[in-house]
């Protein structure tokens, strides 16, 4: 790129351009050329000897929903460079009834990365599996298996305010509770207080590690045109990079209650993402939330309260209204996450949320990890340990979380 | 309309009764009457209540109650609420259970397997030294056929067909099939009859050996024994050969004067042989002569097949006559017991003053059988076709394992007019498209 010549920022003595053209007539021209060169090879074809044949269609089902039990609705994405046509579709090995939507009305192709739904009327029953498969115009087969179907609740208020109420079980009033060892943690020695930020890290860096694993999981169900892995890649570094401008751009010495909104926030967005999960489940009928369920979350989230206030447990404590909000912006998310999931799940939404939730806890880790650095030593044997249990305490709360 | 033809539609709705269908859970969810939807509200408010008293009775473990009925509770929440939209989607199809089969009409002419039912190639009649011969030209080609709607398979083909056509012989002549391989890869032809010269078996070790693409072969078969016969490709890997299309009928008509003369080689049958009893079998003969008196009978080829479309070596589609559901209904209207006839998936007419008989053969790879069950109805079945008395009498099915044939004699002279259904037994052949009905005509 033209930039590259200038990598000597204010240097005086710039060299000057080829035959004296302006400057902006050298950054435009290598595109220019790069354009004449893709019209000349769309035109001359000249590769036309490597092309051995179409590429294979590729279909992937993304997700099914039940809106009652005589319809099931296969949600599909053409990944391929060819349009498919759809010809037929087998349900349990039956060939049956069927529409494809695409765009807002009946059709039987899908263009390359066109998405569409696949309805079919059929009676089934509640628990038995439903095997599926999409019989394209060349005999290609896409299959799909609804395991354990159950009618995916539509989007309702009443939904909506469940939802709402799992989410403040699950999300705000752990979080909330954890926040009450606030008071402790204001009386505890330096070294003590560093061990429990060491012990935040880990909290953080076990989610870390759980929602990256997640969201590449569900990369692997995303349709291959969007490239699941790389997208799940460029949320991590993105959401990291993007916090870490907004708060270098706001001040350049962290303030303790700044990090803390910052832990506030990673922790929020990582509990989105779980809302998320817990939304989906619930609208695509795969989960009841049992009473173990939910008090493994609450377990699993009360570790998350310490986390944010320990960076403000130093100093002058901030006024009463800091802590809720910072209680809501970690733990409030949940519910937003839950209507987003029961409303309108995808996988690749569902990976991006917990990739950008990623990159916020490796942003708000780094940011800790400076703060105690600043203030003593990171590396000492109190944090360490300190450290490990909390990767421990969540790998142990983490087992009572199944979803 | 009465109760017989419409049995099939019968057992169908039965799917949707209370007894039957029902998984383990929920029985209240799927207890609801078939296709009354003004229920749909009515249950799932009683799921609500069910669930709130639930919450309500067991203190202890309310949270769980409350949460555990989440999914539940939401369930009936969207059975009201979803109601509009599945109504309107419900608007195109007349049963609430959705309608079985394909969709839509098949699109390419490259085959009728309406007029292949009856198609017979008889050759070229010559006399060579007394020796009655019988001439063919076959070519063996790549095509993409239809097989369901819409949905196209690259075919290996005698004469651009699958199955190839139906070679039509009389007992003792001597068939002569001159054979080109168009195709890329190497193919024979495979006789089921009596054949007694090694050079013309047709296979990669003897005579010939495969013929590659352009070379082409001249294959002599007696025609031996009398029946109801097969050919097919050889070459290996035969599981590919023949299901991709390389196989087809070869019918060979009893002799009656052979018949006459040596009457016990056409029944399984060792009591004294009577004038009435070998006249009863000549004339059975000449029945089935195309050139005394099989005119008299309507008959039908049906070459059971199947085709693996995405390579799983397991069949995506089933059929008599490669294509699927060709001989069903277009439209099915389940809850009424109606049905309509399409431009390419319809019914085979037939006459009940006429007696139709069906050359069945079954030409299906990678299942281990395959069968011909007759709704209402049972016949008389003549396995490979050898036999001028039946070897199964009165049955409603029959199964054939890959390569057997037989010949079935149906009389639907005591029926009322109306749709027949006949299909294999395998309800996953039937499913997957070997589904099939005969309507009847007075």
């Amino acid at each position: 790129m033209s930039d590259a010549k200038r990598t000597d920022g204010g240097a005086t003595a710039a060299p000057e351009m080829p035959f004296g053209l302006p400057t902006w007539v050298g950054g435009v021209t290598p595109l220019l050329l790069l354009g004449v060169v893709v019209a000349g090879f769309l035109l001359l074809n000249p590769f036309a000897g490597l092309e051995t044949g179409a590429a294979p269609p590729d279909l992937t089902v993304t997700h099914t929903s039940l809106p009652n039990d005589e319809t099931v609705v296969l949600h599909v994405t053409n990944n391929g460079p060819e349009p498919v046509t759809v010809s037929q579709v087998l349900v349990n090995d039956a060939y049956w009834d069927f529409t494809l939507y695409a765009g807002g009305e009946a059709t039987d192709s899908l263009g390359s990365v066109e998405s569409g739904r696949i309805v079919v009327p059929y009676h089934w029953t509640e628990g038995w599996d439903i095997h599926t498969a999409i019989v394209l115009s060349d005999g290609a087969t896409f299959s799909h298996t609804i395991v354990a179907p159950a009618v995916s609740p539509g989007l309702t208020g009443e939904l909506l305010g469940l939802l709402a109420v799992v989410g403040l079980f699950v999300g705000v009033i752990p979080v909330a509770l954890g926040m009450l060892w606030f008071p402790v943690m204001r009386r505890l020695s330096r070294r003590a207080l560093h061990g429990t930020l060491a012990f935040a890290v880990g909290v953080l860096s076990f989610l870390a590690f759980d929602a990256g694993f997640e969201a590449f999981e569900l990369a692997a169900e995303m349709p291959g045109a969007y490239e699941g892995s790389l997208l799940v890649v460029l949320g991590i570094a993105g959401a990291l990079l993007l916090i870490q401008a907004v708060s270098k751009w706001q001040a350049d010495d962290a303030s303790h209650l700044r990090v803390a909104y910052l832990v506030a926030l990673s922790i929020g967005l990582h509990n989105l993402a779980e809302g998320l999960a817990i939304g989906s489940s619930i609208s695509l009928g795969q989960v009841s939330l049992g009473a173990f369920l939910v008090v493994g979350f609450m377990v699993h989230n009360v570790t998350e309260g310490p986390a944010v206030v320990a960076p403000v447990a130093e100093g002058e404590r901030p006024s009463l209204w800091h802590f809720g909000a910072l209680g809501l912006v970690a733990g409030a998310p949940v519910i937003l996450g839950g209507w987003i999931g029961s409303a309108a799940f995808s996988p690749t939404l569902g990976a991006l949320f917990l990739a950008i939730g990623v990159g916020a806890i490796l942003q708000v880790n780094w940011e800790i990890g400076r703060m105690v650095h600043d203030r003593g030593s990171l590396g000492t044997v109190t944090n360490v340990l300190a450290f490990l249990l909390g990767l421990v305490v969540m790998y142990a709360t983490d087992l009572l979380v199944v979803l | 309309m009465p109760d017989g033809p419409r049995g099939d539609d019968g057992a169908r709705k039965a799917t949707g009764n209370d007894e039957s269908g029902d998984g383990p859970t929920s029985a209240a969810a799927t207890r609801r009457p078939a296709g009354d939807r003004a229920d749909a509200a009515e249950v799932t408010e009683s799921l609500t209540e069910r669930l709130v008293s639930t919450v309500r009775a067991d203190a202890a473990v309310s949270r769980r109650a409350v949460l555990g009925g989440l999914g539940l509770a939401g369930a009936s929440a969207l059975g009201l609420s979803g109601s509009v939209s599945a109504d309107a989607e419900h608007d195109e199809t007349p049963s609430p259970h959705g309608a079985s089969g394909t969709v839509g009409e098949y699109r390419s002419a490259d085959f009728d397997p309406h007029s292949f039912l009856r198609e017979f190639d008889t050759g070229t009649v010559t006399v060579e030294d007394g020796q009655r011969v019988r001439e063919f030209e076959f070519a063996a080609s790549l095509r993409e056929i239809e097989i369901a709607p819409g949905v196209t398979f690259p075919a290996w083909t005698y004469n651009g067909q699958v199955p190839g056509p139906t070679i039509r012989a009389v007992e003792g002549e001597l068939i002569r099939i001159r054979f080109t391989n168009g195709q890329r890869h190497p193919h024979t032809i495979h006789p089921h009859v009596k054949n007694v010269n090694p050079r013309m078996d047709g296979i990669p070790q003897n005579g010939p050996g495969v013929l590659e693409q352009g070379e082409d072969f001249v294959y002599e078969w007696k025609a031996q024994p009398a029946g109801c016969h097969l050919y097919h490709c050889h070459s290996m890997p035969l599981k590919e050969h023949i299901h991709r299309g390389l196989y087809g009928a070869m019918i060979i008509d009893p002799d009656p004067e052979r018949v006459r003369s040596r009457p016990r080689d056409y029944v399984n049958y060792h009591g004294p042989m009577t004038d009435d009893l070998r006249a009863e079998l000549v004339e059975e003969a000449e029945l089935r002569n195309h050139e005394y008196r099989a005119d008299e009978v309507d008959e039908l080829v049906m070459v059971m097949n199947g085709f693996d479309t995405n390579f799983d070596g397991d069949n995506e589609v089933y059929a008599v006559n490669t294509r699927a559901f060709a001989y069903g209904v277009a439209d099915t209207d389940a809850a009424a017991g109606e049905w309509t006839a399409g431009e390419t998936i319809r019914p085979i007419r037939i006459r009940r003053d006429e007696r139709q008989r069906v050359y069945l053969v079954n030409a299906i790879e990678f299942d281990l059988i395959n069968s011909f069950h007759t709704h209402s109805q049972f016949f008389d079945y003549y396995d490979h076709g050898t036999t001028l008395k039946p070897t199964h009498k009165t049955v409603d099915t029959i199964m054939q394992c890959q390569a057997q044939r037989g010949i079935i004699e149906l009389d639907y002279g005591d029926h009322q007019p109306g749709l027949y259904m006949f299909h294999a037994h395998q309800s996953e052949f039937a499913e997957l498209g070997w589904m099939s009905f005969f309507e009847v005509q007075s």
